[in-house]
């Protein structure tokens, strides 16, 4: 999990210390070696799945089928195929590692398209029979080896040095550190972000410019593309690979040492794996009491302990943020958040609304609402208890689709747009009931507000190229900016779950502010405040206003709506009944009917 | 021709009684719960090997040793519910189906160390060690084969009385829709789930003694068994009793019905694949409700 890295790279370096004990001390017991490299091949693949499962909360049952395609693609190019004789031996075994990672990476970006439509128990089936289709297929397949598979697979070999034994668990390892070093990277960066907040609350990212889907896509391919990576080796090293060693057992002893180890980032996955590397020593064969045992405390652990071996040690740590500069770069600070492109949309209208209409089934929520917005002025859209105002709100930020209509943000038509699309053009969302990342510190929720305003890419986030740690540190000054604007920088480090409730509301409008918008949509922010959070709130959207940003305004409180708003708009039934100053629209005897009904 | 098919079809729904049970017992673990039962095909071994106990070394007839293996199920299941289940659940769902997981390891593995890990025989319900056979039009109807489909038509009949006809039925299924809404009006939640656990693993040791005479009882068949099972249900609709029923039917007709002609293997990648094109096409199930998908 991105808070707790630096703990978590602490933790690391005593793993790696150990490991390194390990192999000095087992180097002449073949047994304890060859289970200390089992350790490492199945590290790599679980770390993959702890990122899906622990960062983007999406659960894979049918992983050993991509370390299977790892495996069998690796096995079939090192004995079957034939190499073109001016290539090295050494070459050919790391093209084929190539090769099988890249394949089921393939495979990995299949079954996230395929995950994207279902969740919890029907996602852990859709994986599951994804796993069980390839070992189906391995079985069948006569190229493959059928039921008995492929074997005489040779030692990866560089010059005179070949890949078994001692060096096998060397080079293992240094696999391992390669993979914990970018997959660290990029749970620091952007992507780890992005990540985060969709774990938390997959709408309130989506409104924020995080692509949801396109993260998830991205989650998957990167552990498919590690159990890939752990296949290639796996067979290399054991030099056979048949379907059953690929098979569901896999899949779930990979679930395991997951959930075992503590999902999320990287050194649970690693001490899973290390753990049931260690018991795998003495095999699985029936009637042996060690599995029972095994299983047995598979149960206690995770009763005990849900966050696995890694929360035990990780736990009451204090938590910091993703990415954090050397030194706070004061001018930067001093000077505010980045103002947009100047000429982004600096004639048409901030927001256009044409003819919009929304049905759901017989019931028309929104009907055929037009109106545009004049720039830098903030203006309220108030209304009776399902007047549709909300409806409004999602349909201009993409949450909901038009049923008919045109909505245009700062002259590009957004109709039929994503959410974090249209988010990334600038247009901030607050939420009825505050959405914040409840498992993020203020702080960590602003960052994320910032997201849109990122300029970094997954290979820089990966390799952790200064473009990455720009882009962060960037996002960070933002936040930092705006907290202290808000007057909230006494709770930065406070977990947003603990917040009081009037505190929820201000720091969710300093996450929508992070990201700079040109077009604040804020849903009913006075709902449930004290006076003094009212007066608070009142100067916050003035503000707001103050620095020119555009603002629509849902509200219940008529007295700050009169205050504040430039202009009124007052829907009814889905229609606007009246659009004008505010005192105007207080005097208009349609509005005064729809509030307090008409004498007959 | 036809009569083979007829032949394949008559096996594949003694084999798919087997699944039905199962489908069903996740089924009400799930809706009980919220729990994906891992272990349900190992409670299957189970009773079918608690039945081969009471017959092989307490010398009982089967027929006494159906009902026995059927309530020593219940009694785990109360225990498992109690050990595993409740604990596991109270950090989330997924914690408690990773237990279910941590027990199937177990049972599989408990299983062997107390039976062996050779399947045992159980005896033919009707003719001990030789099943009764009726030819009819060139189809073999084994005795066996009545019995399992019979006692699988009264075990849904008697769930039925229980879940629709009586007060206690009605409360677990209240229970399990609105558990809120339940311990308002009083009803005790926990030990309703604890019932319906209680019930679905007693399911599963019935099942496995029903079949266990034709399939042999015990070895690692349990985790196949789980997972075919899910597919009846996946197939038939995960939250519909009636759907999980036919779904694993289905499952056990289709399977007979490919690994004839075929060869043995085809069988598992056809069903799999079905698997995921149900739940690609119509996620709900031939009789479920779009509403559970997306819980």
């Amino acid at each position: 999990m991105s808070g707790r890295l630096r703990a978590e790279a602490r933790l690391l370096w005593v793993i790696a210390g150990l490991v390194v004990l390990f192999g000095v001390v087992a180097a002449r017991d073949a047994t304890l070696l060859q289970a200390g490299t089992y350790a490492a091949i199945y590290a790599v693949a679980a770390i993959g799945l702890s990122i899906l499962l622990g960062n983007v909360a999406q659960i894979s049952v049918g992983q050993a089928g991509f370390f299977g395609i790892g495996a069998y693609t690796l096995g079939f190019l090192m004995t079957a195929a034939t190499w073109p004789a001016w290539i090295p031996v050494w070459l050919e075994f790391l093209l084929a590692t190539l090769l099988g990672t890249l394949l089921a990476a393939a495979l990995g970006l299949l079954l996230g398209f395929i995950a994207l439509r279902f969740r919890g128990h029907y996602l852990a089936m859709a994986t599951l029979a994804f796993g069980l289709i390839a070992v189906g297929l391995f079985r069948e397949s006569k190229a493959l080896g059928g039921a008995s598979g492929l074997d005489n697979i040779p030692f990866a070999q560089f010059g005179s040095l070949s890949i078994s034994g001692g060096a096998a668990f060397w080079y293992a390892w240094g696999m391992v550190a390669v993979v914990v070093f970018l997959t660290a990277n990029m749970l620091r960066g952007r992507t780890g972000r992005a990540f985060e907040a969709l774990r938390n609350d997959e709408l309130a990212a989506e409104v924020l410019g995080v692509p949801t889907r396109r993260a998830k896509i991205v989650a998957f391919t990167f552990a498919g593309a590690l159990a890939g990576l752990a296949g290639t080796f796996y067979s290399s090293y054991l030099g056979v690979v048949d379907p059953n060693a690929v098979g569901v057992s896999l899949s779930i002893d990979l679930l395991l040492m997951v959930v075992v180890g503590g999902a999320g980032g990287v050194a649970g996955a690693i001490l899973g794996a290390m753990l049931i590397g260690i018991s795998n020593i003495y095999g699985h064969n029936l009637e042996n009491w060690r599995p029972v045992i095994y299983g047995v405390a598979v149960i206690a652990i995770v009763i005990a302990f849900p966050r696995g071996l890694a929360g035990i040690i990780l736990r009451g740590r204090p938590r910091s943020l993703p990415l954090l500069p050397s030194a706070p770069d004061a001018a930067r600070v001093a000077a505010g958040p980045a103002t947009p492109a100047p000429n982004e949309g600096a004639t048409a209208p901030r927001l256009a609304v044409d003819n919009v209409s929304k049905r759901f089934g017989g019931l028309i929520a929104v009907d055929g609402v037009s109106f545009a917005l004049e720039t830098g002025r903030l203006t309220s859209l108030i209304g009776p208890n399902g007047a549709g105002k909300t409806t409004l709100f999602n349909l201009i930020c993409g949450v909901g689709r038009v049923s008919s209509g045109r909505v245009t943000i700062a002259g590009r038509d957004v109709t039929g747009w994503e959410p974090h699309q249209i988010a990334a053009l600038g247009v901030g969302r607050s939420f009825q009931n505050a959405r914040l990342f409840g498992d993020m510190t203020v702080l960590e929720n602003v960052v994320a507000g910032a997201y849109r305003l990122e300029r970094t890419n997954l290979a820089s986030d990966l390799l952790a190229l200064p473009a990455s740690r720009r882009s962060g540190r960037r996002a960070l000054d933002c936040a930092r900016a705006v907290l202290e604007r808000l007057d909230l920088t006494r709770l930065a480090n406070t977990y947003a779950r603990d917040l009081a409730f009037g505190d929820r509301r201000r720091v969710e409008l300093a996450r929508a502010l992070a990201a700079d918008p040109l077009l604040m949509l804020v849903d009913e922010p006075a709902a449930g405040l004290n006076a003094s959070e009212r007066a608070r709130l009142r100067e916050d959207l003035l503000a707001i206003r103050a620095d020119g940003v555009t603002v629509l305004l849902i509200e219940h409180d008529m007295r700050l709506v009169m205050q504040i708003s430039d202009r009124v708009m007052v829907l009814e039934f889905g229609r606007l009944i009246a659009d004008g100053a505010a005192g105007a629209v207080r005097a208009d005897a349609r509005v005064v009917a729809a509030y307090l009904g008409t004498a007959h | 021709m036809l009569q083979q098919l007829l032949q394949l079809v008559l096996a594949g729904l003694t084999v798919g009684s087997g699944y039905a049970l199962v489908a069903l017992g996740i089924h009400i673990i799930l809706r009980a719960t919220r729990v994906i039962n891992f272990a349900q095909g190992e409670f299957v071994i189970l009773g079918g090997l608690l039945a081969y106990t009471a017959v092989s070394a307490c010398h009982l007839s089967v027929l006494v040793a159906l009902p026995l293996a059927t309530a020593a199920g219940f009694a785990i299941g109360l225990l498992f519910e109690r050990l595993v289940i409740r604990p596991a659940e109270r950090s989330g769902e997924l914690t408690a189906t990773i237990a279910t997981i941590g027990t199937v390891y177990v049972l599989l593995y408990g299983h062997a160390l107390i039976w062996g890990s050779l399947p045992q025989p159980l005896p033919f319900f009707s003719g001990g060690d030789r099943d009764v056979v009726w030819h009819a039009g060139g189809v073999e109807i084994a005795a066996q084969q009545i019995w399992v489909v019979g006692l699988l038509a009264a075990a849904l009949a008697a769930l039925w009385f229980f879940f629709e006809r009586t007060t206690y039925g009605k409360a677990i299924r209240a229970a399990a829709d609105n558990p809120l809404g339940a311990r308002l009006v009083g009803i005790d939640v926990d030990r309703a789930r604890a019932i319906s656990v209680a019930i679905a693993i007693a399911l599963a040791a019935f099942g496995g003694t029903i079949i266990g005479p034709i399939t042999l009882v015990g070895g690692a068949a349990g985790v196949a068994i789980s997972i075919k099972g899910f597919v009846g249900a996946i197939v038939g609709g995960l939250d519909s009793p009636i759907g999980c029923t036919l779904g694993g039917l289905f499952v056990g007709v289709l399977e007979q019905l490919l690994e004839a002609p075929f060869s043995y293997g085809i069988a598992d990648p056809v069903v799999y694949s079905l698997l995921l094109a149900m739940l690609l096409v119509r996620p709900q199930g031939l009789l479920g409700s779009r509403r559970a998908v997306r819980d």
